[in-house]
């Protein structure tokens, strides 16, 4: 049980990073991104492709891959912020619905269906505490999920850049009459994401089941950890995505539990839902 | 006339049918197969229309909805239960609907992008699931039997054909009804949607229903046609693309969704004479989708326009040059809504602070202060938008408390200040929604022309703002509440409409029976319409009483005009 808790926490750590970079993505662009873990999915396809079949060296391609999920994902934002930028979130958000799609399917076309040769980027166990192995994959997920939380809490709330893009998600018209240039920053907001899943994906994929889909698909436990937060807190996602990983982990080795495990992450979903929104909210703006 | 505006959908569906029918017979057996396929397929968008395009929600698993009513039909065919496939089928349908309801609860308070999350983790979750347990009857290998008359291809074929256009009969008739504009309601306005008195849970709950019901049906004739379900036909992948496919075409028009189902099998299928790898297709899909969202249009409402700038009109204007009539004027009585002590925070701000307000029966009170004084919160807290507001409401001797559709459902009606008129309904389908009760035709026609309004068959797309926000007001006054409060009714008509609107505004009491409270800026207006007066500055009761004694109260002309602004 705690073995397989510990085991789980490698996924949360992932999960965990997914969801700061979603929460972000919704504070700040107004857009809750579906394409999140399907950009890194995209990028890390790539990087494999360059080092299998072009026989460049692991970190170079890694890299590479890292740099055009940014790409991508940057690319995206661009689109969103130059046509849909006086859209509501639902729509921005139902444009990376369409993306996801368009990602797995490119990706099906480009490298196929099956499950990439990943080379490990890191590989064996970190620290043996009684008998319980904790993997170095854990351990640096869970310190880039702290990281970048940290990180961004930091650029937020100290740099000047920060203070611009707070001013921009509260009041995006407001904060261009004041001169901010706010395509330029909603474009670097998305590239970071893109840049910081595409990375945490590169170190999970080689010990995950890594088809296209299920790397597409991790958006959803992501997705859950940041409902947490009400994709408004970091602190909060990270704990979500980090318990939401501890709990599969655990449920993984319980035999009864097979089919419950899959449901696991829309059943914290719901049951978050429920919790947070017991009193009745008007949307302000509807 | 009416009569004839029944008949159409009929008509049309028998031509369906027919042409159903003469597709099954004329085309050969791999075209008639497709032809299911795009069936099938027609009926899942469908639903994903009542969900995505009525009713403006993230709907991101559509085909697990499917695999509900696939499962369905199995399992009762596994276990040899009475009444054959077509008693499945329904069956497959409703518990696809029991479904829906599940996953739309915590949809009731969700604003659509976090339903769509939810929608989204259902489907991937049901994915995997499905992978793992299969099918009922699939190991042993049980074929789901199709009803004997449908046996063959081609019958069977017919047989999907008629299911289709029941089905669309239905969501036709659904979208024209009570169910259907409370859909376009809470699509473009929640508040608007629970001022008019309905339920947005309901609405929600509902449109989810119809959509997971459908997904069902689709999901089990899917399984007659193949015979045995398997997990690759309803993947999440293929949920999203289904979404995507119904935003492009405009799944929410009926003709569209049909048509989007042929794109559906028509793509793939051109794809595959090219020698083109099939998940092209949905590459194509995705573009076309962002595409479709970033114009802010679909495949259905481009058609329309083209046809509809053939016969290209003028936004529909208010006309209030006639005469307003007389009518026998009412006396004010005693108040028939009082509010006391009433204070509203937003945070440390005091937004109102104790005031207390009463309206009398038949009278029309003014409510009047300059911006910011507190006049819109305090027509949010009277109708129930601020649950955190202190102090008490009577409405007719008895306290009003709940829901804003609770409060709307007592006599107590509100209009906006914003625009919440859905523009996807037509006038009169919109003042029957208000209403909540049968309106005959003369009643539509009298209210509206007394008020100079466009036309009951005016698509209100094609209103002007301001008289669309007065349609909003005959709607809320053909219900016949006991109080009506109006939030600057006549902002946005030309100045020169102002007093020909006073004019009808002063016999409402008499005409309709409802007493009004009326915010207005304009003081021409209100000195024309109301008997009483309240003052509002700052959240508090500056001055209250007869007209005249408040419109010279030097307190008020201080505070309204200016120090030396003369009234």
């Amino acid at each position: 049980m705690l073995q397989g808790a510990l085991a789980g926490l490698a996924a949360g750590g992932l999960y965990a990073v997914l969801a700061v970079c979603l929460t972000l993505m919704s504070r700040l662009v107004r857009v809750v991104n579906f394409a999140q873990s399907a950009t890194g999915m995209f990028g890390c396809y790539v990087a494999v492709f360059l080092s299998v079949d072009l026989g460049l060296p692991v970190w170079l391609a890694t890299v590479a891959g890292i740099v055009l999920g940014g790409l991508l994902s940057a690319l995206l934002g661009w689109i969103v912020s130059t046509w849909l930028a006086e859209a509501d979130t639902g729509t921005r958000s139902a444009v990376t619905v369409a993306v996801l799609l368009l990602l797995i399917s490119l990706s099906f076309i480009l490298f196929g269906n099956k499950p990439q040769p990943f080379h490990p980027i890191l590989d064996g166990p970190a620290v043996t505490v009684g008998g319980v192995v904790i993997s170095q994959v854990t351990v640096v997920t869970v310190a880039l999920a702290v990281l970048v939380a940290v990180a961004s809490r930091i650029v937020l709330s100290r740099t000047p850049a920060g203070v611009q893009l707070r001013a921009l998600s509260e009041r995006p018209t407001t904060a261009e009459l004041l001169g901010i240039p706010a395509r330029r920053l909603s474009v670097a907001v998305w590239a970071v994401t893109g840049v910081v899943s595409t990375l945490v994906i590169s170190i999970v994929a080689p010990s995950q089941s890594n088809d296209a889909t299920s790397l597409a698909m991790l958006v959803v436990p992501a997705a859950a950890a940041a409902l947490l937060g009400g994709f408004r807190r970091l602190d909060l996602a990270v704990a979500g995505g980090l318990g939401l990983g501890l709990i599969q982990g655990a449920a993984a080795q319980v035999d009864g539990l097979s089919v419950v495990r899959y449901f696991l992450p829309f059943a914290v979903i719901v049951a978050l839902l429920l919790w947070s929104q017991r009193k009745e909210v008007w949307d302000a703006a509807r | 006339m009416r009569l004839a505006e029944r008949g159409i959908p009929f008509v049309v569906a028998i031509v369906a049918i027919a042409v159903g029918y003469g597709l099954s017979v004329g085309l050969d057996g791999y075209f008639v197969y497709l032809g299911m396929s795009a069936v099938v397929a027609g009926i899942s968008l469908l639903g994903l229309g009542v969900v995505t395009g009525s009713a403006g929600m993230i709907s991101l698993c559509q085909l697990t909805f499917g695999a509900v009513g696939a499962w369905t039909v199995s399992a009762l065919n596994e276990a040899q239960a009475p009444g054959g496939f077509l008693t499945w089928l329904a069956l497959g349908g409703l518990a696809a609907g029991a479904v829906g309801v599940l996953v739309g609860l915590p949809a009731l308070r969700l604003r659509g992008i976090n339903l769509a999350v939810v929608t989204l983790g259902l489907a991937a979750a049901a994915d995997l699931a499905l992978v793992q347990l299969q099918f009922p009857g699939v190991s042993a290998g049980i074929s789901v039997e199709r009803p004997e008359a449908f046996s063959d291809d081609r019958s069977y074929f017919q047989l999907a054909v008629v299911v289709l256009v029941l089905c669309c009969l239905v969501v036709y008739f659904l979208r024209r009804g009570r169910w259907g504009s409370a859909w376009q309601a809470v699509a473009f306005s929640e508040r608007g949607t629970a001022a008019a008195g309905t339920s947005v849970r309901t609405s929600k709950l509902t449109a989810f229903a119809v959509s997971a019901t459908l997904g069902g049906i689709s999901g089990g004739l899917l399984t007659g046609q193949v015979g045995i379900a398997f997990p690759a036909s309803f993947t999440a992948i293929q949920s999203l693309a289904l979404y995507v496919l119904a935003i492009m075409s405009g799944a929410h028009l009926i003709d569209m969704a049909v048509f989007g189902a042929i794109l559906w099998v028509g793509v793939p299928e051109l794809l595959k004479r090219w020698g083109i790898p099939q998940d092209w297709g949905f590459v194509v899909f995705g573009v076309l989708g962002v595409q479709a969202l970033a114009s802010g249009g679909n495949l259905g409402t481009t058609v329309r326009q083209v046809w509809y700038r053939r016969s290209k009109k003028e936004p529909a204007k208010l006309d209030l040059a006639a005469g307003a009539g007389d009518v026998e004027p009412v006396s004010p009585g005693p108040p028939v809504l009082t509010v006391r002590d009433l204070s509203v925070n937003f945070g440390h701000v005091a937004a109102l602070s104790s005031v207390d307000i009463s309206v009398p029966e038949h009278g029309v009170l003014g409510v009047i202060g300059p911006n910011g004084a507190g006049k819109s919160t305090l027509v949010d807290a009277i109708s129930g938008f601020l649950p955190n507001a202190e102090g008490a409401v009577e409405l007719g001797g008895r306290p009003l408390t709940g829901s804003p559709s609770n409060r709307a459902r007592a006599g107590l009606r509100r209009t906006f200040q914003q625009d919440r008129v859905p523009p996807g309904l037509t006038v009169g389908a919109y003042l029957k929604f208000l209403a909540r009760r049968r309106l005959t035709a003369d009643e539509i026609g009298d209210a509206l022309d007394f008020f100079g309004c466009p036309a009951a068959r005016t698509p209100l797309s094609q209103v002007d703002v301001g008289a669309r926000r007065l349609v909003e007001v005959v709607g809320h006054l053909l219900v016949r509440p006991r109080v009506l409060l109006l939030d600057e009714p006549a902002a946005g008509l030309p100045h020169e409409e102002h007093v020909a609107f006073g004019e009808r505004l002063r016999q409402v009491p008499a005409r309709f029976g409802v007493s009004v409270l009326l915010i207005e800026h304009d003081l021409d207006l209100v000195r024309s319409v109301c008997d009483t007066i309240t003052v509002l500055d700052f959240g508090r009761v500056l001055a209250s009483g007869p007209q005249a004694e408040v419109l010279a109260d030097p307190a008020v002309l201080k505070a309204y005009m200016g120090e030396t602004e003369m009234l």
